[in-house]
């Protein structure tokens, strides 16, 4: 009940796919103040990602797909708009319950990695259970089966700084996957990487994607467009086509 | 919840990471409590030194004497002696007088005593018995009258000639024989005076029927026990007040009584005041030193958050809560403080125990005090730790993810 009543004026859904929405982005707007300038960024965007989709979201440098990320992610709440996570509202929501829904439902992977120097593969994967852990999943068998996954059973023990490029950006797909999220959240994720690499990655990601995970990805290079099922091009702060 | 058991261990590898940076950090607050440590166990180690000193003197004495003859007779000794809470009193005259063995003659204090003072003045035998009431012409020698004073070593059973000056002035010649030596006392501080080695005791009466008096100096009083010291030295002085009619509004004039008289616990307290004063000085000292330890601690967490801002966004990202990154940097900051506290201690010690050896003081370590340095060392982390931890805890994530 208390699902409907949240997609409540939504023409975009009928009730057999409720349960099916992961993310449900509800005409939000974001501007940021420069000065006492207020800089529009984002211009009521409307986007729904069913469960199971792989969207990639492609535009220009400026064009506002970072910010977009940001409020999918809930690093940033929208000025003005609704983005609905996993059917809740993230309005409400408290900043500590938000970062707890983002350790349980989203897993980031970044362009730059973002490694944690100090820990091995093994313990940059480990990492998100130490602060939001499911009591259901061992986290530890967890954290050496993914990284067996992505090809990286040997590395358990070498620090980010003793591996490729493309070896970094496994572990990072390894530690977005640790909590079993619902959705997996990609920003460029080929970005610092080299064609073949890249290919490594993505094929990663397909496979992923096969296995019935959710996935959205912001990118620039068209040639990821293969990967997605669906597109979504955004310039100047508005949606082109959906 | 952030996982405590993973975040000490993120907090280790994160001060591991820069070693000598976090190593110089530490230092500050070792030299800190170091020094505090250090001062506070010095300071009981002399307390502990001054007690020992005063304690050789006498165990819970009272001592009362008077600047002029013929204020204490016999009956003032019966009056101290039924006081309540007196165990012991022994009358007390002196006299420098000429003391021969074999061919040498020395001048040493004589003084007239019953048989408790032994145990008054905590008295060890090195050979021999101490006086008893019923002795007549013989003599208890300090160790050091027995031992150094004269040509010869005089030990038990010899026989010593001492040449008194009598009140109306003739002079007498008494021979005495060595009943006992006395140990010296382990300590030398207190009064002069006091100082057993360097005297002669012989029972009172004899000397004061030489002498051709009835009246003594003064009183040398053991109490039951340290607690009952001062309140049964109080109601002596009130009573000999009244004997000796002192008025009740007089009795704290100490000018205005023909006597004076004071105890161990009064000397504690005045030594112990002294030794406090000076620890409670050097240990602020101290603390100062402690203070720029912490803001060192504080400085470098700031650089450690400000170089760490990519990392804080990702944690936040992935999941971490204001909280989780708040008690991260907290637990940082107290390792850093408690490392320093461990080592600083361990220093802290050492150092005393150094001093302790090189002044030939008691070592003492209460446990509390170690307790401190520890408890210290934590507050200093957490304190230091507050604001960049908050500062932390506080940054927006797509900000912090951002930067380079």
């Amino acid at each position: 009940m208390m699902v409907i009543r949240l997609y409540e004026g939504n023409s975009q859904l009928n009730d057999d796919t409720v349960m099916d929405v992961v993310i449900d982005i509800q005409n939000i707007r974001k501007s940021y103040l420069l000065g006492d300038m207020e800089v529009p960024i984002l211009h009521g965007i409307n986007l729904l990602v069913k469960k199971g989709e792989f969207v990639a979201i492609m535009g220009p440098s400026g064009s506002g797909k970072s910010t977009l990320m940001n409020m999918i992610g809930c690093l940033d709440r929208p000025t003005d708009g609704n983005v609905m996570l996993m059917g809740k509202d993230t309005r409400s929501i408290s900043d500590n319950d938000l970062a707890e829904l983002r350790g349980f439902e989203i897993g980031f992977v970044f362009q730059n990695f973002n490694l944690i120097p100090r820990l091995s593969a093994y313990e940059n994967v480990l990492l998100p259970t130490y602060s939001n852990s499911k009591v259901n999943l061992d986290n530890e068998e967890r954290a050496r089966d993914l990284l067996e996954t992505v090809g990286l059973g040997d590395r358990l023990d070498h620090k980010p700084t003793e591996l490729s490029g493309g070896q970094r950006q496994r572990v990072a797909i390894a530690r977005s996957l640790i909590n079993d999220p619902s959705l997996i959240l990609a920003d460029e994720p080929t970005g610092n990487l080299d064609t073949k690499t890249s290919t490594e990655v993505m094929d990663i990601f397909s496979s992923l994607h096969k296995g019935g995970c959710t996935i959205v990805m912001i990118t620039h290079d068209p040639e990821m467009e293969k990967y997605a099922d669906r597109v979504v091009h955004i310039r100047d702060g508005y949606i082109e086509n959906n | 919840m952030l996982d405590p058991l993973q975040a000490v261990k993120m907090a280790f590898g994160s001060i591991g990471s820069a070693k000598l940076r976090s190593s110089l950090t530490t230092l500050g607050i070792i030299i800190g409590v170091a020094a505090v440590i250090a001062n506070v166990s010095l300071g009981a180690s002399f307390n502990q030194f001054f007690n020992d000193e005063i304690g050789a003197v006498g165990s819970n004495f009272i001592v009362i004497y008077s600047q002029n003859t013929n204020v204490f007779f016999d009956n003032e000794l019966e009056l101290i002696g039924n006081t309540p809470g007196v165990v012991g009193v022994s009358p007390i005259n002196q006299q420098m007088a000429q003391v021969t063995y074999l061919s040498t003659s020395r001048q040493i204090d004589i003084q007239g005593v019953n048989e408790d003072y032994s145990e008054v003045a905590n008295f060890e035998m090195k050979e021999g018995t101490f006086l008893t009431d019923k002795d007549q012409f013989v003599a208890v020698l300090g160790e050091e009258v027995a031992l150094d004073k004269f040509d010869k070593k005089i030990s038990s059973k010899n026989p010593i000639e001492i040449t008194f000056r009598r009140e109306d002035g003739g002079v007498v010649t008494q021979k005495f024989i060595v009943k006992g030596i006395v140990k010296d006392p382990e300590t030398t501080f207190a009064q002069t005076g006091v100082e057993p080695e360097i005297r002669i005791f012989i029972p009172i009466d004899v000397m004061n029927g030489i002498l051709g008096v009835d009246y003594y100096g003064g009183f040398f009083v053991k109490a039951e026990s340290l607690e009952t010291v001062r309140s049964t030295g109080d109601e002596i002085d009130k009573r000999l007040a009244r004997n000796l009619g002192v008025s009740g509004r007089d009795l704290d004039d100490d000018d205005t009584k023909p006597y004076t008289i004071f105890d161990q616990v009064e000397i504690l307290e005045d030594t112990n005041q002294l030794s406090s004063a000076l620890t409670t000085l050097l240990t602020s000292v101290a603390l100062i030193s402690l203070i720029v330890g912490s803001i060192g601690i504080m400085n470098i967490m700031l650089v450690t958050v400000t170089e760490r801002t990519r990392e804080i966004g990702l944690m936040k990202s992935l999941g971490f809560s204001k909280k989780d990154i708040l008690t991260l940097f907290m637990i940082e900051s107290v390792v850093v403080g408690l490392i320093g506290g461990v080592i600083g201690t361990a220093l802290g010690l050492g150092a005393a125990v150094l001093v302790n050896n090189f002044l030939e003081l008691p070592n003492i370590f209460p446990v509390s005090q170690i307790g401190i340095g520890f408890v210290v060392s934590i507050l200093v982390g957490l304190i230091a730790g507050v604001y960049p931890a908050n500062k932390a805890a506080n940054m927006d994530p797509v900000d912090a993810l951002r930067k380079e």
